[in-house]
């Protein structure tokens, strides 16, 4: 079995048949196009997108339901056929596509960490083809504020 | 500045853009810029320099701590 060295979770094995193909990398990232998702119990529900090809490159990334229980997906034809999803109707997240937005923690302006959801991950998960799909009509901010627990202490 | 279709502008000696078409709320446009010129669309040079921003190494207790506040987070949500 194969094995990475990943930028959060150590040394890892991985089978062959969990690696997603981003044919476009992601924007800044165009040369990477093998990614694994990863998850680790301490740090759900925190998504880990380690590329292949380098492993000091991993974004985290949240389920995008997660930042907004009320997101509504929308996708292009070109997006759908890109992904090679089904045209003339938008995917179910969780069924057809993973649909997840990169966290920027804590951005220089806000102190706080957000997340992309003007340009969320999306994965057919059928065929592990993925892209970051930028929506240029997209109501959601780049920036979005990641909610937070009020009650949240710094050292517990 | 109003411009309608057909119409153009430039910027500096070496870059023009022509309106090619108005229909409804897109316009198309026409650009002519010298090959060193990037011509990307805002939201995607926007998202590429978060992208770059997102990839910067977090630390252990900061991933932690992110996690642990989401958690709580959808405890306290019904």
């Amino acid at each position: 079995m194969p094995q990475i060295r990943t930028a959060y979770l150590g040394e890892l094995d991985y089978a062959d048949g969990t690696v997603f193909h981003f044919p476009y990398g992601l924007p800044g990232f165009e040369h990477e196009h093998a990614f694994l998702f990863l998850k680790q119990p301490h740090t759900e529900p925190l998504l880990f997108l380690q590329s292949l090809g380098n492993s000091r490159l991993c974004f985290i990334l949240l389920p995008i339901l997660v930042v907004d229980p009320n997101y509504a997906v929308n996708l292009d034809a070109e997006d759908l056929a890109a992904l090679h999803l089904a045209p003339g109707r938008q995917p179910k997240i969780g069924e057809d596509i993973l649909c997840a937005a990169i966290v920027t923690t804590g951005s220089v302006e806000q102190g706080e960490p957000t997340a992309n959801l003007m340009a969320p991950v999306v994965v057919n998960l059928k065929e592990q083809i993925g892209m970051q799909v930028i929506c240029a009509d997209s109501p959601y901010s780049h920036r979005h504020p990641i909610p937070m627990g009020k009650d949240a202490a710094p050292c517990s | 500045m109003k411009r309608r279709a057909g119409e153009s502008f430039t910027i500096g000696d070496e870059i023009e853009i022509e309106v090619l078409e108005v229909a409804g709320t897109r316009v198309k446009l026409g650009i002519v810029a010298p090959d060193s010129v990037a011509i990307v669309r805002k939201e995607a040079r926007v998202t590429r320099e978060e992208n770059i921003t997102a990839s910067q190494p977090v630390g252990p207790d900061a991933l932690t701590a992110l996690a642990q506040r989401l958690w709580r987070q959808a405890k306290t949500t019904p």
